[in-house]
């Protein structure tokens, strides 16, 4: 790669470096055939050096005047034909050095070499992300730095500025170039052994397909995070054999199933990302008739969440861009639409949902509902996050914005891999063993605890460590005294133990741990620190395990 | 016939021979080099380098290398005439041997250059 870019310029500079060696020489030749008279009124000679020295400061028109000797009208003669073709030889080598340092292609090559030394000096594990838009920049902004560094291909160029001007710390390489191209792929580094995962999350399934295809050919073991919307692509990506498609359609289906059905184990997975561990009134959706505006993908994953959840649903079939061409506008509200809310039973529904491809709408819909009942409660789809504070003002109950969706489950997914398996865990329970834990947590780590996640290697549970590979037993139960006074618990909750393949779901406390033990740990960030001390330093782990 | 192997071939062979022409005669008698033959030949090994340029094969970086060898060697040969001529005004035996010598070392490359050339051009098939 490098060497290409010496290659390009040495050919280029070619036919300007040849310009000057004849027009060089033909003027050198010329001074010192010429005959020339000193200040005696010898005859003499022009020496090669003499002629190259004067020929030098002509051509480069610097012209200190003519040497050794006052040139006579021979000599004279000769340079004034020679200014003209040195110069301009000369100036048109430093044009086409100039127009090769200006040049597109040159820039490009350069840009790229730089790009891909970029990738190659990451030392950091790091994740390839193809497309910058809102969702992905907001992962990048929540990971960079944190457990990976990043990597972005973007085939828009604007779009990869708009990135540069981000100043990201530490620094994202971004290149232009088109994420289906398997030499572009390359030079991102996914063939590099610390290169974690693809993430491809383009609104068209068809790319995402041809995207992962591409990428499962050239490596084997990367794991690719990708976007499918439809069960047809859903089945592809799953021949493909890759585990981690996200749908965010089939999050949205489930999370209504279980808002309805299990409140409490919808709140354990929204708290999951970053919801408050409290079940308060306005997040609560009612068991009654719902109404689906907008039909789409998501009016298709709502209706099967409701279906399963056996709820009555009226669907109105409202396409925003065909609402759009017969109105001429996107507010919902004249007569016939209101009469059309009436027809579904707007006064005696209790929730009504706004699901199509167009904010606007979708936010004079819920609007007027209120306004037909005011005691319907309101759920809406954002499409873009721009609108938010719109949103928020218009006192809708809950708000689906499709993009931080997306985002939320890929950053929980490369940040919070345990979190990903508590959440389907969770899901094989009842409502009521949520509402235990729910209570439970709260209780023991206070309102609103946050979540980490730890996984016991020698290196970041260094005494621990020690202590294991010495073949000591030590329980779950030990490691939860305080380290002012061992007689007391520490504030933490182990939610979920990773062994291997095998996942356990709040762990006994007499439970013995082993190296490579995965932990979901609730706490708060000062019990955390605790924690952190306890199986990283020797003397404090020792006086943990007196007892 | 190809126009590009008869240019080049062309220079590469002149900057031997002028190169040659140069270096032969008496090392220690500057009156059996001629000034204008190191300058024809300076300058035709700079055309020759300038053809090599570009050429990324294994063979052309090797040409490029020999050429570029034999330009430094002739340029410091010339640079030694001058300062003799110009700066010590001393032509004594020590600045003759090594104008002439530096010629040798330069006719040495221009004589590898051109055998890698011709071994290059028997190889081809054409």
């Amino acid at each position: 790669m490098n060497d290409q870019i010496i290659w390009i310029v040495l050919k280029r500079l070619r036919v300007p470096f040849l310009v000057i060696i004849l027009t060089f020489t033909v003027s050198i030749i010329g001074l010192v055939l010429i005959p020339g008279v000193d200040d005696a009124g010898n005859v003499y000679h022009l020496g090669f050096f003499d002629a190259f020295y004067f020929v030098s400061y002509t051509a480069t028109t610097i012209g200190f005047g003519e040497t050794p000797y006052v040139f006579n009208y021979e000599q004279r003669i000769w340079v004034s034909a020679i200014i003209y073709i040195t110069v301009i030889g000369w100036f048109y080598a430093i044009g086409s050095i100039v127009s090769l340092i200006q040049d597109e292609g040159l820039k490009k090559a350069i840009n790229r070499n730089a790009f891909r030394r970029q990738v190659v000096s990451l030392k950091e594990p790091f994740l390839i992300i193809l497309g910058y838009n809102s969702v992905t920049k907001s992962i990048i902004e929540r990971i960079n730095g944190q457990n990976y560094r990043i990597v972005v291909l973007d085939k828009d160029e604007k779009k990869i500025d708009e990135l540069m001007m981000q100043n990201f710390y530490p620094h994202v390489p971004a290149f232009v170039g088109e994420a289906t191209s398997q030499q572009m792929l390359t030079i991102a580094g996914i063939h590099q052994k610390n290169c974690k995962s693809i993430i491809s999350l383009f609104e068209n399934d068809t790319t995402n397909s041809k995207i992962a295809t591409i990428c499962k050919f050239i490596n084997k073991k990367i794991d690719i995070v990708i976007k499918a919307s439809s069960k047809q692509h859903l089945d592809h990506f799953k021949s493909l054999d890759i585990k981690h498609v996200q749908d965010p359609f089939d999050v949205i289906s489930k999370r209504m199933f279980y808002s309805i059905t299990a409140p409490h184990i919808w709140l354990l997975e929204m708290w999951m990302y970053g919801h408050v561990l409290k079940l308060r009134k306005r997040d609560m959706l009612p068991r009654g008739r719902y109404i689906i505006c907008g039909y789409g993908r998501m009016g298709h994953s709502i209706e099967n969440g409701l279906k399963e959840a056996g709820i009555e649903y009226t669907l109105y079939d409202i396409k925003s861009s065909a609402y759009e061409s017969r109105k001429k506008t996107t507010i919902f509200g004249d007569e016939e639409d209101t009469q059309k809310l009436m027809d579904l039973g707007i006064e005696d529904a209790s929730c009504i949902i706004a699901a199509t491809k167009d904010d606007l709408l979708n936010l004079t819909i819920l609007n007027k509902a209120k306004k037909l009942n005011p005691k319907i409660v309101t759920v809406a789809r954002e499409n873009s996050l721009d609108d938010l504070n719109i949103f928020k003002a218009a006192k809708i109950n809950r708000i689906y914005i499709l993009e931080q969706i997306l985002a939320d489950i890929t950053y929980n997914h490369l940040s919070y891999p345990l979190s990903e398996i508590f959440i389907e865990e969770s899901r094989k329970k009842d409502e009521e063993w949520a509402k235990v834990i729910v209570d439970m947590l709260n209780e023991v780590t206070g309102m609103n605890p946050t979540y980490y996640e730890k996984t016991l290697t020698s290196e970041n549970a260094y005494a621990l460590g020690l202590r294991l590979l010495k073949g000591e037993q030590i329980t779950l139960a030990q490691l939860r005294r305080s380290r002012e006074n061992n007689d007391e618990l520490l504030n933490l909750v182990y939610l979920l133990l990773k062994r291997d393949k095998k996942v356990y779901l709040m762990p006994e406390s007499d439970m013995c741990l082993e190296l490579g033990d995965e932990l979901l740990i609730v706490a708060d960030d000062e019990t955390y620190d605790d924690f952190e001390y306890i199986v990283n330093n020797i003397y404090e782990l020792e006086y943990v395990l007196e007892k | 016939m190809n126009m590009h192997k008869i240019v080049s071939g062309f220079f590469f062979i002149m900057a031997m021979t002028l190169n040659f022409g140069f270096f032969y005669g008496n090392h220690t008698v500057l009156a059996e080099h001629s000034s204008y033959e190191l300058f024809a030949a300076i300058v035709v090994n700079l055309i020759a380098t300038v053809l090599k340029l570009g050429d990324k094969t294994q063979l052309g970086s090797v040409l490029l290398a020999t050429s570029l060898v034999a330009v430094i060697q002739l340029i410091a040969s010339a640079t030694v005439w001058t300062f003799a001529a110009y700066a010590s005004h001393d032509f004594s035996v020590e600045a003759v041997a090594a104008i002439v010598s530096l010629s040798g070392g330069a006719l040495l490359a221009n004589i590898v250059s051109v055998i890698l050339f011709m071994g290059d051009t028997l190889k081809s098939k054409r």
